[in-house]
């Protein structure tokens, strides 16, 4: 219920209060289209299942590392938005950019992970695959996908945690950049327990 | 030429109705009014066409019911058809007076209640008995539908018990054409897939499999015995494609990986049927109803209804797959 | 007074005009692509039209327009399917999800719950960027190698899938799988915004039952396209993976020409599953916005407020969840789970109750009016009598055993048509003459709309209609020509008739096009309030100001439907038959149609 009045419309008040008001339920509702972007996937692996030629397939070793590593980055980055909260910035920094970097290693553990698949004789295409197969790469790389965008918000974050622009007060940006994430990690998560188990 | 001409002459009937316009806007300001105002008489006479256009409508409807209800479907010529056509008749009795009052209401108070300048319209904000009432009494009329509905559905896909005395057909799809296979003696259909195509083995059967020595295979039409149960499974070589038997009120698609399948009882022979149609060129027809390419709106193939006694006479006829 | 008072006269035309952030400005962009791409549509189906009603005739007007895609002015079979499909893809997601969704949530959201603007002017503008991105692709599709997407607008694979099958699936159906993705992110977009500025951003004093019958069907319609859109997404990427990469999620066992595809494991149904996943919700995507424009235009040009405000929005919060379980019922000759199919004819019919009671609420609000039939308010009636004729047809679709024999006949086409398709399009159409003056702040002719509507509506009824009665009598659709089966040789007039209706349909339009054109350039001035309406958006200037209200934006203190309200004397509360949602209320006075 606003009630900026038009003088003050292009200026930076009135910018950042629309901002606080609504960027929070834009990334919620945001949020809400890629689970049922992921439920859609997830769904169509339900469904392909009673296939007859449908194989169950092991999870690869590497998507357990790559669990712990993203559920730690998700511990880091709260711990990062906590110590801004307290204005212990340095403190900050270093635990975003550690994020960073577990962020990174996930994506490495992914890539490693892929081929053990491929080693084990699991493919993605061709005449060889199965859809088991394919199923394991395409949620995998699509939840990759979706990390990118974290990873670049993370970079934002870290930049600007740098340049010393949060402070107590001024944490939005780092409250979205955290809330996807944590998104992130619980996708994960679900689909990590979906493939071993359902799957 | 042509071209010039038709852009010339749009631009003359553009540049008219523009100054048409103009004009008609220049009167109204003349008379003191803007013309976009609408008088009382304007909006008496657009409830007026309102009354005309539902005259005219309910004439429309009953006018093609007059001149084409002659040309659907004839009675169904399967046992399960006369439910399905039951069930339809129900819901048009349903449909067609709701369809009737509903807009006999809608266009009767849009006439009665057109603008007047003395009249007040009624603050009528809601009444929860009014909305209570048409939230009830569709739901009752759902249910009924609905209980109906269901009871046939379940007895049209129950598939026929393998021990019951019924003919078993295959009918394969592919870009653009059917071909119907008969079990054969044994009653049972020979593995078949995809990978077996081969040369005159268009349907890809597996040659090693014994069930498959004595199927048989037709193209162009095939028959069907009347009064026994009939036990279609489908199989596409390519595309999805839908096997459409209108006159049995009967639809499968036709999916390629996938084995669909539907059974009816057929109850009118061609020859009965040309008699109850009138129409001695009458025949059945299996044609494709999911758009599958380009040729997708002529793939089709006939069916013959014949008695048991023929029927069985004309597949004694049909080479089995062994011989071919 | 700051430097920044008048910030907008000092943006450049790039600005004002083409990037902007202005949600009336975007309202405007959606509203002009949105109709380009309608008239492609249409101009497309009276091309088909006439292969259907004339087949096999020469037409100088096919030869001239379609060039390759015809010889000696019939077109090619394959062609044919290639208009359809893009026929249906355009006006079901360019121009009556787009077009009617990005028109009026942009123009109306903003202006009748007060507020400056969009939650994120940038994110819109993203979202008609994005759109018109994806228009772009989609009519380039129409040019490339093979043809456009040829598989119907419901892309169904194997067909999609091989371009072995038929040559749009080829590199046509590539650029509309990319131009459907574009134009998915566009939506989600745009319905990210709709959904935060109705939650965080209305007035003071506007709470959510003063919210507009407008602003419900837009919030929910915005709710359907988030939840319903990533699963299009979603499938789509499969069948890009299937086509590009050689993955098997939908193809298996297929053999065409002349080798076996390596392809196993997948499955077609899966496909539609997912398609109709969002399919099906797609329509109250298209009939919701419509059915919320509508109720506004019904009750403010009836001098009546709206009958069962609450009941209106219970029904249409019923519609919308309901929407989200019933895509089974496209599926019922896939060889589904007769279980299955026992479930999604129930949630389907149950559709029905709050689709009856938005007709009866219309019909009640009519009762005792005082009607003043503007082309608007004709349009409404008429959306009224499409969404009753084609929705009760869906009783018969939506019962799996009748659904058997007219699955994929022309009853269906005629059913979606008209409750899908005129419902949508007289929604949309109606709320561009409402609005027209808040929009271009100049009016349109009334008597050009009032021979708009007419012949719209006969030729409508004209061309849907009888398409009933070829279902019935058996006849597929999809079809180039009915003239390969004796069966429905004696059907040849039904076929003409429509082809005669749709050629009247299309020059009908050419009038609203010329209305519309003119008026928007030397239509005459727009008062402030031309239908003397309650809602907020009556209340900003004709003249668009970024940010809508000089100073304070306005207070709410009712529900925008009090007209026609009378005081214990009988008299008008304010003297006029309407209190706009600006007054507050007197003593003792109850708000939201209480008596």
């Amino acid at each position: 219920m606003t009630t900026i009045s038009l003088d003050n419309l292009d200026n930076i008040k009135y910018k950042t209060e629309i901002r606080q008001k609504t960027a929070k339920p834009l990334l919620w509702i945001g949020l809400m289209s890629i689970v049922m972007f992921f439920a859609g996937l997830t769904s169509a692996l339900i469904v392909s299942k009673s296939n007859s030629i449908w194989i169950k397939l092991e999870v690869p070793s590497m998507f357990f590392v790559s669990t712990i590593l993203i559920l730690f980055s998700s511990l880091t980055y709260q711990l990062s938005l906590s110590f801004t909260k307290n204005n212990q910035l340095k403190f900050a920094t270093i635990t975003t950019i550690l994020t960073f970097v577990l962020g990174i290693s996930f994506t490495v553990t992914q890539f490693y992970a892929w081929q053990q698949l491929y080693h084990s004789g699991v493919f993605w295409a061709g005449e060889q695959s199965n859809p088991s197969g394919s199923y394991f790469y395409a949620l995998t790389a699509l939840h990759l996908l979706h990390l990118f965008a974290g990873l670049i918000s993370l970079l934002v974050v870290v930049t600007k945690s740098i340049l010393k622009k949060y402070s107590p007060t001024t944490i939005l940006g780092i409250q979205l950049s955290l809330t996807y994430w944590h998104f992130l990690t619980a996708l994960w998560v679900y689909l990590f327990f979906f493939l071993k188990f359902i799957a | 030429m042509i071209a010039l001409v038709a852009i010339v002459a749009v631009l003359l009937v553009i540049a008219t109705a523009v100054q048409i316009l103009k004009i008609a806007e220049l009167r109204a300001t003349e008379s003191g009014k803007e013309i976009y105002e609408i008088s009382a008489k304007q909006s008496k006479a657009q409830a007026l066409l309102l009354m005309v256009f539902l005259v005219a409508y309910f004439g429309f409807f009953a006018w093609q019911v007059w001149k084409w209800g002659g040309l659907m479907l004839p009675v169904s010529a399967s046992e399960h058809g006369v439910g399905v056509d039951e069930l339809m008749n129900i819901t048009l009795w349903f449909i067609i007076p709701v369809f009737i009052i509903t807009h006999i209401f809608l266009f009767w108070f849009s006439y009665k209640y057109s603008f007047s300048e003395t009249r007040k319209a009624l603050f009528f904000s809601h009444s929860n008995k009014l909305e209570m009432f048409w939230t009830i009494i569709p739901s009752i009329a759902l249910t009924v539908l609905i209980l109906v509905g269901l009871s046939n559905w379940n007895k049209i896909m129950t598939p026929v018990a393998s021990e019951q005395e019924h003919i078993l057909i295959e009918v394969y799809g592919q870009q653009f054409s059917w071909t119907a296979r008969y079990a054969g003696k044994d009653g049972k259909l020979g593995r078949a897939s995809v990978e077996y195509i081969e040369g005159v083995n268009a349907l890809g059967i597996d040659i090693s499999d014994e069930n498959a020595k004595d199927d048989k295979i037709v193209k162009g039409e095939f028959h069907l015995p009347k009064g026994v149960p009939v036990q279609f499974v489908f199989r596409s070589q390519d595309v999805m494609h839908s096997a459409y038997m209108p006159h049995f009120r009967a639809q499968m698609n036709v999916v390629p990986g996938l084995k669909t399948q539907f059974n009816f009882i057929p109850t009118i022979t061609s020859e009965e049927m040309k008699k109850i149609t009138n129409n001695e060129n009458f025949e059945y027809i299996l044609l494709c109803n999911k758009i599958c390419g380009a040729a997708h709106y002529n793939m089709q193939m006939d069916i013959v209804v014949e008695s048991k006694e023929d029927f069985e006479k004309w597949l004694a006829e049909q080479k089995e797959f062994s011989a071919e | 007074m700051s430097a920044h008072q008048h910030p907008h006269e000092e943006q450049d035309f790039l600005f004002k005009y083409v990037f902007s952030q202005d949600h009336k400005m975007i309202s405007k962009q959606f509203l002009i692509t949105g109709f380009i791409m309608g008239f492609i549509g249409l101009s497309m189906s009276t091309l088909f039209r006439l292969q259907l009603g004339f087949p096999g005739e020469s037409f100088w007007i096919i030869d001239f327009l379609l060039g390759s895609w015809a010889e000696n002015g019939v077109m090619l079979p394959d062609k044919y399917l290639a208009l359809v499909t893009m026929h249906g893809t355009i006006m079901v997601f360019f121009l009556l999800t787009a077009g009617l969704s990005g028109t009026f949530s942009n123009l109306l959201i903003p202006l009748q719950i007060g507020a400056r603007d969009m939650a994120s002017g940038f994110l819109n503008m993203l979202s008609y960027w994005f759109f018109f991105v994806s228009s772009v692709i989609m009519l380039i599709s129409l040019g490339v190698e093979g043809g456009a997407a040829s598989a119907g607008w419901t892309i169904y694979p194997p067909l999609s899938a091989l371009p072995q099958a038929i040559p749009g699936s080829g590199l046509g159906m590539t650029l509309w799988l990319v131009a459907m993705a574009i134009f998915i992110a566009s939506s989600l977009l745009g319905s990210l915004n709709y959904i935060v500025t109705i939650l965080n951003l209305r007035t003071k004093g506007m709470t959510m039952t003063r919210l507009p019958l407008t602003i419900w069907s837009f919030l929910i319609t915005a709710i359907v396209g988030v939840i319903s859109f990533p699963v299009l997404l979603a499938a789509a990427l499969l069948l890009v993976f299937d086509r590009s990469f050689g993955t098997s999620f939908y193809l298996s066992d297929i053999y065409i020409g002349g080798q076996v595809l390596e392809h196993a494991g997948g499955s077609p149904i899966l496909f539609e599953h997912l398609f109709w996943f969002l399919g099906h919700p797609e329509v109250y995507i298209v009939l919701l916005p419509a059915l919320g424009i509508t109720s506004e235009i019904v009750s403010t040009m009836s001098r009546k407020p709206i009958f069962g405000y609450r009941a209106m929005i219970t029904s249409m919060l019923a519609i919308g969840f309901l929407s989200a379980i019933v895509w089974g019922h496209h599926m019922f000759v896939t060889g589904m789970n007769p279980f299955l199919g026992a479930v999604f004819t129930f949630t389907t019919l149950l559709i029905a109750i709050p689709s009856a009671v938005k007709v009866f609420n219309y019909i009640t609000t009519l009762w005792k009016g005082n009607i003043k039939f503007s082309p608007a308010m004709l349009f409404s009636v008429g959306l009224v009598s499409t969404f009753i004729s084609g929705g009760l047809t869906g009783l018969i679709l939506g019962d799996s055993t009748l659904d058997i024999n007219v699955h994929d006949t022309y009853f269906v086409v005629g059913h979606f048509h008209i409750v899908m398709g005129l419902s949508g399009i007289f929604g949309m159409i109606a709320g561009v003459y409402h609005w027209f003056p808040k929009i271009f702040g100049r009016m349109l002719n009334n008597n050009l709309g009032n021979v708009h509507f007419w012949i719209t509506i006969v030729s409508a009824y004209g061309i849907f209609f009888p398409m009933h009665f070829l279902g019935l009598a058996g006849v597929p659709r999809r079809y180039y020509t009915n003239s390969e089966f004796p069966l429905f040789d004696n059907l040849f007039d039904i076929n003409t008739l429509i082809t005669w209706f749709a050629i009247l349909a299309f020059f009908g339009q050419l009038i609203f096009f010329f209305n519309f054109v003119y008026s928007a350039l030397r239509g005459p001035k727009a008062p402030q309030n031309p239908w003397k309406g309650n809602s907020l958006e009556w209340t900003t200037g004709v003249k668009h100001i970024h940010g809508n209200w000089p100073g304070e934006i306005p207070t709410v203190y009712r529900w925008p439907y009090d007209y026609s309200k009378l005081n214990d004397n009988g008299d008008y509360v304010t003297g006029e038959d309407f209190i706009p949602q600006t007054v507050p209320l007197a003593d003792g006075e109850k708000d939201g149609g209480e008596h």
